[in-house]
């Protein structure tokens, strides 16, 4: 073997998957086709998911506090695992009162955010539809979706109203509390959007911009067909499994 | 470590003494302050790790908050600790193959100390929350160019070495040491530019960090690892490596298979779909790499069973191999489609990570700073037992972490595909593994408590000045310090 064949050699077997499978797959995936409502569907034009709050600061800040580690924003597709099927994973099951609206993360949900987070290990849920979840379980309760994720957020094991009978009991949760996104303040004169937590006696917790930032991003995590229904090309949903 | 200079002419003896010479400074350094950055990295990981099945582990600390330190302790692992070592091993190596002294020392240990302030910034921000974020490239983006600039000045020396050496024999360490030479900063800047700079799609930024963190394990850490273990057999038993063709058959194949890797982390995301399949396929075929490479160097040093016991650098490194055959066979396991469905999102990553990193490349890296470093400064090492303890605690402790993390991750993964299974019934079944992970760092924090302290006493020229390498023989020897009239042996130390 010369040098050169050698030089060429590790040039070419570095070279060549780094193309193929680096270079190509990214500007092919940097200009996506949009991908259109069929004729006659209730609705019309291109299909982008739709999403609010302060999604790119948020999953920023999500990435920067670690959430990844632990959580993954993934549906997979039932040929790579069983996510689909999961208590309102993937979105909501068919009930009396409700459709079917799961369905698997494409990559369209990802628009606004520099890096997707699709996640390193399950150790707690998946959270590609944390909003829909918690719209749905939060129905009839006075907490909203933005202050369940704050007083998660403070303390992961002291949130209740929660649904009676959810797979996600937060009193078992092994969730980190991000006091570090909290302040804590002199009651008097400090105006309002304290945290209902008990704490130091004439003082309150109140949530930085960073929570709230987090909290807007987290509860906008809504991937299902609720909002947006998807163009047939792209529904694989399973036969749904119906819980009356 | 027979090294059998008997032979050898003296002029080659004092070659390869002022190689050592021009050298010692840089070498040193970049040990001394890997170590001190793996003692680190050791206890951020057993935060790291407790922090998942107890949350309230330390809560007090902000900037040891759960996620933070994940993204810290892999990072000061990788830079601080592997990137270093991996830098003292190659321009040492380089320089003793190519046979030419270094007349760069100064300039390496000047970048080498700009090394260590840009990963000490980088864990800053990542522990006060101002990390970029990406999974397996948590440093901020600013501090990547520089990092890839200060790998440059570090070992473009090394390179020109290699083309400035006097005509002959290249060797397989060579191979080795040029692939990952040449290879590292097109990876690295590669990821840079992909991740931080163009503006892409985020599926794929996320894919490309995942393919930045396989490739620079499999196409730099790896090939440095057995560029000592291709040098360190041979040298320590005085014999050829057993055979040419299949080194050169596990070096093309770890070429090819190496930078299609990575991607498998993604698999059933939104990409092309023949990424994550071709990441996959390549993780299971590097078992082709790692049976030749295992072959080759455990026939090497077979029939002397005696000497891979007694050379703390044999020793180390001849465990490293054979954990590098059990990545292979794991990897082949982890990454067929069936067990990817349950493992993927799993503890069972990071048990390969961990043996990746720890157990191929850090054994195969403490053997070779068990040989260079009394090379280097003239000293043998003090006490064999600081060096046994070392050794069996790094084994045991390996060993306990890939056991729990992958055992752990397959309960974890079963629970998560077992849908009538509630989360948290499987979170917390898993959770009992992570206690296993948790009590093997702290194995491992003891271990390299003696290796640090070990190296310490080294860097201060408190070695023994002896002729006589530390051996890890069982008889005699009740004082650390070997047995008597090896001690004061002055001015003889071995070269």
């Amino acid at each position: 073997m010369t040098f050169k064949a050698f030089i060429f050699g590790l040039l070419a077997s570095f070279g060549f998957p780094w193309l193929v499978a680096v270079v190509l797959p990214f500007s092919k995936m940097r200009s996506l086709e949009p991908i259109k409502y069929e004729e006659g569907a209730a609705v019309s034009g291109v299909f982008i998911p739709k999403r609010d709050g302060r999604v790119t600061e948020g999953s920023i800040i999500y990435g920067q506090e670690g959430c990844y580690q632990c959580h993954t924003q993934l549906i997979r597709p039932t040929y790579a695992g069983n996510d689909v099927f999961r208590d309102e994973w993937a979105g909501l099951r068919k009930t009396a009162d409700n459709a079917d609206t799961r369905r698997e993360t494409l990559a369209m949900d990802f628009e606004g955010e520099k890096v997707a987070h699709l996640g390193q290990s399950r150790v707690g849920p998946d959270l590609a539809n944390l909003g829909r979840r918690l719209e749905q379980n939060l129905k009839g309760s006075e907490l909203t979706p933005e202050d369940w994720v704050l007083q998660h957020l403070y303390n992961p094991r002291g949130v209740r109203n929660y649904r009676v009978g959810s797979q996600d009991l937060p009193e078992r949760s092994s969730c980190p509390s991000k006091t570090s996104l909290f302040e804590l303040v002199a009651l008097n004169g400090a105006g309002g959007g304290f945290l209902a937590v008990d704490t130091e006696e004439g003082k309150g917790v109140r949530p930085k911009d960073r929570a709230r930032q987090l909290a807007s991003y987290l509860i906008s995590l809504k991937k299902d067909t609720l909002g947006q229904p998807l163009p047939e090309i792209l529904n694989h949903n399973p036969q749904a499994t119906v819980v009356e | 470590m027979a090294e059998t200079t008997s032979t050898a002419e003296s002029n080659d003896v004092a070659l390869r003494a002022s190689i050592d010479r021009s050298l010692r400074h840089p070498v040193m350094f970049f040990f001394t302050s890997g170590a001190v950055w793996l003692a680190l990295a050791i206890v951020l990981g057993l935060v790291a790790s407790a922090k998942k099945h107890s949350p309230e582990f330390l809560s007090c600390f902000s900037f040891l908050d759960a996620g933070r330190v994940d993204g810290a302790h892999m990072s000061a692992l990788i830079y601080g600790w592997g990137a270093q070592a991996a830098f003292g091993i190659i321009i040492w190596l380089m320089a003793r193959l190519s046979r030419k002294e270094c007349t760069n020392a100064g300039t390496i240990l000047a970048v080498g100390h700009l090394w260590n302030l840009f990963v000490f910034i980088g864990l800053v921000c990542i522990l006060t929350g101002n990390g970029s974020g990406i999974a397996y490239m948590e440093f901020p983006g600013f501090i990547w160019p520089l990092l890839i600039l200060c790998y440059l000045a570090i070992t473009i020396w090394s390179l020109v070495q290699f083309q400035v050496r006097d005509a002959g024999h290249v060797y397989v360490s060579q191979w080795y040491l040029l692939a990952g030479l040449l290879w590292f900063p097109w990876i690295a800047v590669t990821a840079f530019l992909f991740v931080f700079v163009f503006d892409g799609h985020p599926v794929m930024a996320s894919a490309i960090a995942a393919w930045f963190k396989s490739a620079l394990f499999l196409l730099f850490f790896l090939p440095t690892a057995l560029a000592s273990a291709y040098y360190l057999a041979p040298k320590v038993t005085g014999r050829p490596v057993y055979s040419y063709n299949l080194a050169l058959f596990g070096f093309w194949a770890l070429a090819f298979l190496g930078p299609w890797a990575g991607m498998q982390k993604l698999f059933g995301a939104p990409i092309p779909q023949f990424l994550p399949y071709a990441g996959a396929a390549a993780m299971v075929l590097i078992l082709i790499p790692a049976i030749s490479v295992g072959i080759n160097i455990l026939q090497t040093v077979y029939g002397h069973g005696e000497i891979v016991a007694e050379s703390p650098s044999l020793r180390f490194t001849s465990s490293g191999v054979v954990l590098f055959v059990a990545y292979g066979v794991l990897s082949f396991v982890l990454h067929t489609v069936p067990a990817m469905k349950m493992t993927q999102f799993s503890y069972s990553g990071y048990g390969l990570d961990i043996l990746g990193l720890y157990g191929v490349f850090s054994l195969c890296a403490f053997g070779a700073i068990y040989f260079i470093v009394p090379r280097i400064t003239r000293r043998e090492w003090l006490s064999r037992r600081f060096i046994s303890w070392h050794f069996f605690l790094s084994l045991y402790g390996v060993a306990s972490i890939v056991i729990c993390a992958v055992v752990g991750g397959v309960t974890q993964g079963q629970g998560i595909e077992d849908v009538a299974q509630p989360f948290a019934t499987m979170a917390e079944r898993a959770s009992q593994y992570g206690w296993g992970v948790t009590l093997a760092w702290a194995f491992l924090l003891f271990a390299n408590l003696f290796f640090c302290l070990h190296l310490l006493l080294m860097w201060a020229r408190l070695g023994r000045r002896s002729s006589h390498p530390t051996l890890l023989k069982g008889h005699h020897a009740e004082s650390p310090h070997g047995p008597e009239g090896e001690i004061d042996n002055i001015g003889s130390a071995s070269a």
